[in-house]
């Protein structure tokens, strides 16, 4: 009896499980909270949404960057933690010396802090050679191919290394 | 929370319950209540209405249909039974006279109790006996009877209490008594009803899962009534644990409403779990196992149909722990800082906030609310079949519905199968007003995400509710909400979110009919970059504007062109017939410098030159910028001024002339350009000549262009030197342009310029006349001569400033200090040579102020030529700088015209006085005070008192050009009458012709001065000179220098040496030495005398002698030269052993000019013969 309920399940969870444990979405945030880099890596139509939470998990790194107090032992370090917990994402953030953020949106919800860390750390010294071109104007938005290119290389072996 | 019974939702209270002797009822009642814990009581009147507590009553007034053979899980009212109506303790109040009484009131007390014990035997209920006693009649009760009613009760002597009510302090004991009974025997009862559910519970001793779940309900509600929160707890989990294993496993109750009945069941448990951990503090535990209810049961959705209940459920949950963490806040804050830094990596700060699950909340019901409609989309066709589901209720089981079938007087309860439940649930959820409890639940987000600063999560539930107003058509609810997201997603940049937003904004106008605010957010819409996100991917559900795209807001573009161009030949859909532009809705739309619609039509306008001269062409570059996808093709283009007259219009020769052209000034300047087209993000640069007519400020104001015959876009003009970026294409990749060609002017060109004044023709001259003298009124003409424009209104300002730059005293100074301080100071304007002196002199000098005067200048016509003076005083010598500036203008209300000149003046003292004192020739008073003085502190000279003196008065010109003097005197000081104190003569009386003294040159005056009165310090007066320039016109002046002091001082001895005038060789003749003691007292003086080689002489030569008080002493030598020519005389030296005080005549008094023979002397004339006495004192 109840396996059918599987099948009557909403499309949203069989979508999840098809999308499961991967990284949906990547952002690079300016100074003024402006996208200076977004991009989605997901199937369906909810792009807009994954704009959305990371527009709003921004306030949450403002919280973390203007309360350091609150997160004690993370003083000084660059990789912001969870930071905000949706039904289906989970978020987390970093945040860079120069005061720049990289939001990250996955649907793994067991995903490892260590495994953030590490993606954060290749997508970082990815960002570093993008913004490094002389020919990018820093606080504009990232137009590199070569950074988008490496960028999805980043995610894709964030989720094999995850799921395998 | 709302949505649960009151039971539920407050902890239980135990009950007891009291029968008979009501009037005490009421005392108990309150007393009980008041405890700590409180306890409930349940009063009966009398012993007849003891039944309600009987165990069976219930059970007839529902009887159980005969098809009804399934169970639940819990029984709905089960809590409620147990709150109000089972009692834990029942206490039979008697009254002692019944038991002491006649043997029929006794028998009644048995019988009462045998019934009472029969009622509560069936639920183990407690019973207590209570018997009231008065005060004064304590005693009268017999030990016997109090036994025989503890055997009738079958209880232990402590639970047979007295209650004396007719005594305060008695009354107070017994109440105490019963109360800790009561609470004793309640735990009591409580534990034992727990722990019988307990041990069936261990021995497994339950048929199904159900009951598993009912006991530990049980029992966790029974700890509750005891207060044992951990124990509660911990059955609640573990029925909560046995009800989740319950869902694959049961089969009871069809598919749909088993599951709705184990959801509602879980949300009892949980909503009992969560109050319990948040009331004990555990917020951290609470969020925890609030993660897993909602992990458990997320996914258990139920068949489509009604998987609104699902999400109305799951909404529920999260309403229902969003009020429960509101509840707990105070707590929380305590302890939120330590729990927090151990769950950050788990959980999110959010976690703690009910703003979190408000919003979720509200999500879901959105969930539900669609859900629902396709539900009620699909159950349209069985709709006829309504009435079905009109009977249905709930049942006896929480989560159960069945069908109430009325037959005759009983109705009987049928259960019902899922196609009549679903039916059901869905005429109960079209009731339901979901929209305004999602708006609702949102607000309730939004102000608590506010509250906490997170602006960008209230911003999203704020977008969530706008959206909710459009679906529910709501447009200028929706369109408000929308407006205030704006300014957020537009400052920080986020293009994607403010395209969502920015659509729902147009179809809002258009729905409400503004065409002006289409217009305006269909511009914004197609001026955003899109193009940067459209290369990353494609977005969908983007509301009503579509996808951001480059086909998208080219579409739009057109759209709002096509509009406003009033193109006939696009066919307008019925959605925008509203959204017309016409003769009858002209638009116009106003972009500042703040305007979100900058990115639309920027202007940027520079003047070539900062400071033009009235007249004289200047070059103006005008610059506009559009981020409009495609080229737009401007009709016309005002450029406003704040000098209208400038203001001129260019023409696109492209377009034909508009009705709108028609109506301007008819000599506004109109030029025309070829094509007048802006493509996207390339400025457009028009350069135009434009003169100005009046001085002053020359701005460009606004450039309004016209697109079409009715609309209008009115930019404000920006300077190129502080434009601010364009918000949103700052962030953009793009290459940018500066406005102007020049990078000089791109960079610092300005939209302002000034306009300088025409050039004065009118002459300002000031007659110097070299410096000025102290003291004198110093005239300095100031001469105007009109050379090419007449002077309307003229005004002479004057002004005058110490040349080390400091103003010499501002008005408001020279109002406080006194005129002695005024170094410089004007005196007035005069000799103003117009032909009307009398009037002019009223009116011409209108402020005269210590350093500054305001002069009104005649009318004066080309040629004419107006002349004064200025009258400045010097008090002391200093530099001044002398401003003069004219102000006029050339025809009368024209503007004014400046002319501005300076001059540097040196005030110079004219004369240098200068004075001596002196002693008389050959005669010389002892003043003690010059033996005494040492080198340094004599500044006051002393005079001898009684003697005369000689003062030397001496002035010298130390100007560069002639004095001449008019008179030179001493003047007494107001104050002092020196008639008293001393006498001053002059030697020579006043001149009859002034002289003259050419500069650098000494004039002196000798006065003689007698000290008559001996005063410390005698006040000489002044010296007062009268001296003039040399040359007729000038008017004397008075130079007054004060003396200095002296001190008057009585000589006791006076020397004076007698000699003639001159010798002869050869001839003798007498020297005396005078010693004149004017003291009374006798002086011993000693003497000695010096021989010189060029004298024979005769008399005392070195001696001691004594002077007679108030006598003479007369040395007397006879002396014959031996030789001729300037001899010095023999040197007589004199000490007075009184005052030790030596004296030796100067080298001039002992000097004699000796002739080899005697000489003739001419003396005929009188007058030189004194002029020669004059020569004689004075010595050389």
């Amino acid at each position: 009896m109840f396996n059918s309920q599987a099948k009557f399940g909403s499309t949203e969870s069989a979508n999840l499980s098809v999308t499961e444990k991967m990284i949906v979405c990547i952002a690079v945030v300016g100074h003024q909270n402006n996208p200076l880099y977004i991009q989605s890596f997901t199937e369906a139509d909810d792009a807009l949404k994954l704009h959305h939470i990371v527009h709003c998990s921004l306030d949450v790194v403002d919280e973390r960057v203007n309360n350091p107090k609150k997160s004690g032992p993370m003083l000084n370090e660059t990789f912001l933690g969870l930071l905000y917990p949706t039904e289906n994402y989970k978020v987390y953030g970093y945040l860079t010396n120069t005061k720049v953020k990289f939001i990250l949106v996955t649907t793994d919800l067991d995903v490892r802090d260590a495994d953030v860390r590490n993606f954060f750390r290749r997508f970082h010294s990815a960002y570093l050679d993008a913004v490094s071109n002389p020919f990018h104007v820093p606080g504009k938005k990232i137009t590199s191919k070569t950074f988008a290119e490496r960028v999805s290389t980043i995610v894709k072996s964030f989720s094999f290394n995850t799921t395998g | 929370m709302e949505n649960y019974t009151e039971a539920l939702r407050t902890p239980p209270v135990t009950l007891v319950s009291i029968v008979g002797h009501q009037d005490l009822h009421a005392t108990i009642s309150t007393h009980l209540h008041s405890q700590q814990p409180p306890i409930n009581t349940l009063a009966l009147p009398d012993f007849s209405k003891i039944s309600v507590i009987a165990k069976n009553t219930k059970e007839n007034e529902n009887p159980l249909p005969a098809g009804y053979t399934s169970s639940g899980i819990l029984k709905r009212d089960w809590l409620m039974k147990h709150r109000t109506r089972v009692p834990a303790v029942v206490a039979a109040l008697f009254d002692s006279d019944q038991l002491s009484g006649d043997p029929a009131q006794w028998l009644q007390v048995c019988t009462d109790l045998e019934n009472l014990k029969a009622v509560i035997r069936g639920r183990n209920i407690k019973l207590l006996v209570v018997v009231v006693v008065r005060f004064n009649s304590k005693d009268s009760i017999t030990e016997d009877r109090m036994i025989a009613l503890r055997k009738r009760a079958e209880l232990d002597a402590k639970y047979v209490i007295t209650f004396i009510p007719d005594d305060a302090s008695e009354l107070n004991q017994s109440l105490n008594r019963l109360g800790n009974t009561f609470a004793e025997l309640a735990v009591t009862f409580y534990r034992d009803e727990g722990r019988r559910v307990k041990m069936r519970l261990e021995k497994k001793n339950y048929g199904s899962i159900e009951y598993n779940i009912r006991y530990c309900f049980k029992v966790a509600i029974y700890a509750e009534f005891r207060r044992d929160w951990v124990e509660a707890l911990r059955m609640y989990e573990d029925g909560y644990h046995a009800l989740r294993e319950m869902i694959g496993t049961s089969t009871r109750l069809p598919a749909v409403q088993r599951l709705v009945e184990i959801k509602m069941v879980a949300e009892q448990f949980h909503f009992k779990i969560s109050t319990l951990l948040l009331h004990g503090g555990k917020i951290v535990e609470a969020i925890k196992w609030f993660r897993q209810h909602d992990a458990s049961y997320k996914k258990l959705t139920g068949p489509p149909e009604v998987s609104f209940l699902h999400w109305d459920w799951l909404s529920r949950q999260f309403l229902v722990f969003a009020e429960l963490l509101e509840s707990s806040n105070p707590t929380m804050q305590n302890n939120s800082s330590p729990t927090l830094s151990v769950a950050d990596r788990t959980s999110s700060v959010w976690e703690f906030y009910a703003a979190y699950y408000y919003q979720f909340a509200a999500q879901f019901l959105k969930e539900k609310k669609t859900s629902i409609e396709i539900a009620l989309s699909m159950s349209d066709a069985s709709s006829e079949t309504d009435d079905t589901s009109d009977s249905v209720v709930p049942s006896l089981y929480v989560g159960q519905f069945v069908r109430l079938l009325e037959l005759g007087d009983t109705s009987v309860m049928q259960l019902i199968t899922d196609e009549v439940y679903i039916r059901f649930a869905l005429a109960e959820g079209k009731r339901s007003r979901d929209s305004i409890k999602i708006t609702g639940l949102l607000k309730k987000s939004y102000e608590a995400y506010h509250n906490l600063k997170a602006q960008r999560a209230a911003a999203f539930c704020m977008l969530l509710m706008a959206k909710e107003y459009f679906a529910s058509s709501e447009y200028s609810n929706a369109k408000n909400h929308f407006d205030k997201l704006t300014s957020l997603y537009r400052q920080e940049g986020w293009v994607t979110l403010l395209w969502e937003v920015l659509g729902y904004l147009r179809e809002c106008s258009r729905k409400l009919g503004s065409a002006q605010d289409f217009i305006a957010y269909s511009l914004e819409m197609a001026a955003l970059p899109v193009s940067s996100i459209t290369s990353l991917q494609s977005l969908k559900d983007c509301g009503p504007a579509g996808s951001p795209s480059l086909q998208q807001v080219e579409i739009i573009h057109k759209e709002v062109f096509a509009i406003v161009r009033e193109e006939s030949g696009v066919i307008l859909n019925e959605e925008n017939m509203d959204m017309k532009v016409n003769s009858d809705h002209p638009l116009h739309l106003e972009i500042d410098l703040v305007s979100p619609l900058r990115v639309v039509l920027l202007t940027s306008v520079a003047f070539h030159e900062q400071i033009v001269k009235p007249h004289a062409p200047t070059l103006i570059t005008l610059s506009l910028l559009s981020q409009l996808p495609s080229p737009i093709e401007i009709d016309q283009l005002e450029i406003q001024f704040n000098q209208s007259e400038c203001n001129f219009i260019i023409v696109n020769a492209q377009r034909p002339r508009s009705s709108a052209i028609s109506h301007i000034h008819p000599d506004r300047r109109v030029e025309t350009v070829p094509i007048l087209e802006l493509s996207t993000n390339k400025w457009l640069r028009l350069t135009y000549n434009i003169k100005s007519v009046n001085s002053g400020k020359l701005e460009c104001t606004y450039v309004i262009a016209r697109i079409g015959p009715h609309f209008s876009i009115c930019c404000g003009a920006e300077s190129p030197a502080n434009m601010h970026d364009l918000p949103l294409w700052k962030f953009e990749d793009r290459f940018e342009a500066s406005p102007t060609k020049d990078p000089a002017i791109a960079f610092s060109g300005m939209k302002v310029t000034q306009v300088e004044e025409p050039d004065p023709q009118v002459e300002l001259k000031l007659g110097s006349v070299g410096p000025a003298l102290v003291g004198e009124n110093f005239l300095l003409p100031v001469t105007l001569t009109s050379k090419g424009h007449s002077v309307h209104s003229g005004e002479l300002k004057i002004n005058l400033v110490d040349t080390r730059g400091v103003g010499l005293l501002s008005p408001r100074e020279a109002e406080l200090s006194s005129n002695d301080n005024l170094h410089v100071e004007l005196l007035g304007v005069s000799g103003a040579e117009t032909e009307d002196d009398s009037q002019g002199a009223n009116d011409s000098i209108r402020k005269i102020h210590h350093s500054f005067g305001l002069v009104s200048v005649p009318f004066l016509n080309v040629g004419d030529s107006w002349s004064c003076n200025l009258e400045i005083r010097w008090h002391r010598p200093k530099p001044i700088m002398l401003y003069v500036s004219l102000g006029y203008s050339p025809n009368s209300g024209a503007n004014k015209v400046h002319v501005h000149k300076s001059l540097q003046i040196e005030g110079k003292t004219p004369v240098v006085i200068s004075h001596r004192l002196m002693l008389p020739f050959r005669r010389d008073p002892l003043l003690l005070s010059r033996i005494k003085r040492t080198p340094d502190s004599g500044q006051t000279a002393s005079l001898p008192v009684n003697e005369t003196s000689i003062l030397v008065v001496s002035a010298t010109n130390c100007t560069e050009v002639p004095l001449r003097l008019l008179s030179m005197s001493i003047e007494p000081e107001d104050d002092v009458t020196p008639k008293n104190t001393c006498t001053i003569q002059s030697g020579v009386h006043d001149f009859d012709n002034p002289t003259l003294l050419v500069p650098g040159e000494e004039f002196k005056k000798v006065f003689s001065v007698k000290p008559e009165s001996n005063v410390s310090k005698l006040n000489m007066g002044s010296v007062c000179l009268r001296w003039r320039r040399d040359h007729r016109s000038s008017k004397p002046v008075l130079t007054k220098q004060i003396l200095p002091d002296v001190k008057v001082e009585f000589p006791p001895l006076i020397v004076s040496l007698e000699c003639p005038p001159h010798g002869v060789l050869g001839e003798p003749f007498t020297y005396f030495a005078r010693i004149h003691n004017q003291t009374k007292l006798l002086q011993e003086v000693k003497f000695s005398l010096s021989d010189s080689q060029s004298f024979v002489l005769s008399g005392p030569h070195n001696n001691t002698t004594f002077v007679l008080p108030l006598s003479e002493h007369i040395l007397s030598y006879k002396l014959v030269p031996l030789s001729s020519g300037s001899l010095q005389l023999p040197r007589v030296t004199i000490t007075s052993v009184r005052y030790s005080a030596g004296f030796q005549p100067t080298l001039a008094a002992s000097t004699i000019f000796v002739f080899p023979s005697k000489p003739q002397f001419q003396l005929t004339d009188t007058e030189t013969e004194k002029n020669s006495v004059v020569a004689e004192q004075i010595p050389a």
